[in-house]
């Protein structure tokens, strides 16, 4: 939990024991199961593979909505975003008393899966309009014709990343912030800046409010370098936590979570601090990239309720 | 997008812990998290087919292979081994998860 807490064993040393872990499982489920290795050799796939065959599949387009998820029935008898605005500007008996926040919580429940797992385009769509209709934040699934391995999924604390050499947790203290320590290495990105004093403001705000993604499963991550590591780098995302709709404008600053830790994205403390307070270490969230050409999206919480729909506040006095 | 149909009975937090505490860079980590990832699917592969009859295996490798992301792989061996392959599966990964570390710290 702690910046500081003892290394127990080096990367070498982690690297040597894993190996000899894989080539144990490998040589036991090659002895039992034969076929195995050989059904996949046959074609042309090694069997601890099946991640980048899946990632190739999905990539290639060969899915579609129906093979993998369920039909969005839900998304079909919603009401629609614009509708639901208009009724709160109205002030519409029925909704008339509820929040911005509240609406948004009420609505997505029906339009959302019961577990996370990727979205279906007419899903995003219908939450791309919710959010700027209701957040006040132009947001898209696919920005440029990029989209992440998934917009819905469960987001899980981070540490906080070294900006440059020589940064301490000292250095990030922003109120009760400081309990997840700081990650040992470096973040996808490298230092935020080559000296602390080469560091700005803006560079600061990135690493308090920082997600990670899992830009290293994308399909064609590999294969389209080094323009996919330079879109990604500190772009901004919404985050909207499914359960409270609290939301906060994020900036990509490192890849992962590894896909065995049920973690889709991770969260700064900051950001985690905001979308569910300080005992949150994780929970489904939905991310989308913020369409923001001239940066002028600043990063940090998002506060709708107050500057979205000014109208909501007077209904509520 | 990347997704095999079990990830979402994967949870090796610890593991993960102690992969940060030790890589410095952004390769390292992969590096080591597809190893991780490699351990985790041959064991899958294995606690599956170990309850699957020998009938059904090269069904379910065929199906595998054709969609290794569909989640509905679970309903398909739920029905043909006839037992909570989710709950199955947690545990054998959860003592798997205690193997690696047991391992990674000893």
């Amino acid at each position: 939990m702690s910046a500081h807490k003892k290394k127990s064993i080096t990367a070498d040393e982690l690297r040597r024991k894993l190996k000899v872990k894989h080539l144990a499982q490998k040589a036991k489920l090659s002895a039992k199961y034969p076929k195995v290795e050989r059904f996949f050799k046959e074609r042309g796939i090694e069997p601890e593979k099946i991640r980048e065959h899946s990632a190739k599949i999905l990539g290639a387009g060969a899915i579609t909505g129906a093979l993998l998820l369920s039909p969005p029935e839900a998304i079909r008898v919603l009401p629609a975003p614009q509708e639901l605005v208009n009724k709160l500007k109205s002030g519409e008996s029925s909704i008339a008393l509820k929040t911005p926040q509240e609406l948004l919580v009420e609505t997505l429940s029906p339009a959302l899966p019961e577990k996370p797992r990727p979205l279906t385009r007419d899903e995003e769509k219908y939450l791309e309009q919710l959010f700027k209709n209701i957040i006040g934040v132009d947001v898209r699934a696919t920005l440029q014709g990029e989209h992440l391995n998934t917009t819905y999924g469960n987001i899980g604390t981070e540490q906080h990343l070294m900006r440059y050499p020589g940064d301490t947790i000292w250095e990030h203290r922003f109120g009760d912030n400081l309990v997840e320590g700081m990650a040992p290495g470096l973040g996808a990105w490298g230092y935020f800046a080559p000296s602390r004093a080469a560091m700005s403001k803006e560079l600061e705000e990135i690493e308090k409010w920082y997600v990670v993604v899992q830009t290293l499963y994308l399909p064609d991550w590999n294969r389209r370098q080094p323009y996919l590591k330079n879109w990604y780098k500190y772009r901004k995302v919404l985050i909207v936590n499914t359960q409270n709709g609290n939301a906060v404008v994020a900036s990509i600053a490192d890849s992962g979570p590894a896909a065995w830790t049920g973690k889709h994205f991770g969260g700064s403390p900051e950001v985690m601090q905001y979308l569910g307070g300080s005992r949150y270490k994780k929970g489904p969230v939905i991310v989308f990239f913020v369409d923001d050409p001239e940066n002028e999206v600043p990063l940090g919480p998002v506060d709708y309720n107050i500057i979205s729909l000014p109208e909501i506040a007077l209904h509520e006095i | 997008m990347s997704k095999i149909f079990y990830d979402h009975l994967i949870v090796l937090e610890e593991v993960e812990a102690e992969i940060k505490n030790s890589a410095q860079t952004e390769e390292e980590r992969h590096e080591l998290w597809q190893l991780v990832d490699e351990i985790v699917h041959s064991k899958v592969l294995e606690f599956l087919l170990d309850r699957l009859p020998g009938v059904h295996h090269n069904e379910f490798l065929e199906k595998f292979h054709a969609a290794p992301y569909d989640e509905r792989l679970i309903d398909y061996l739920e029905e043909k081994i006839g037992e909570n392959i989710e709950e199955l599966l947690k545990e054998e990964i959860g003592g798997l998860a205690y193997e690696i570390l047991d391992e990674i710290r000893n």
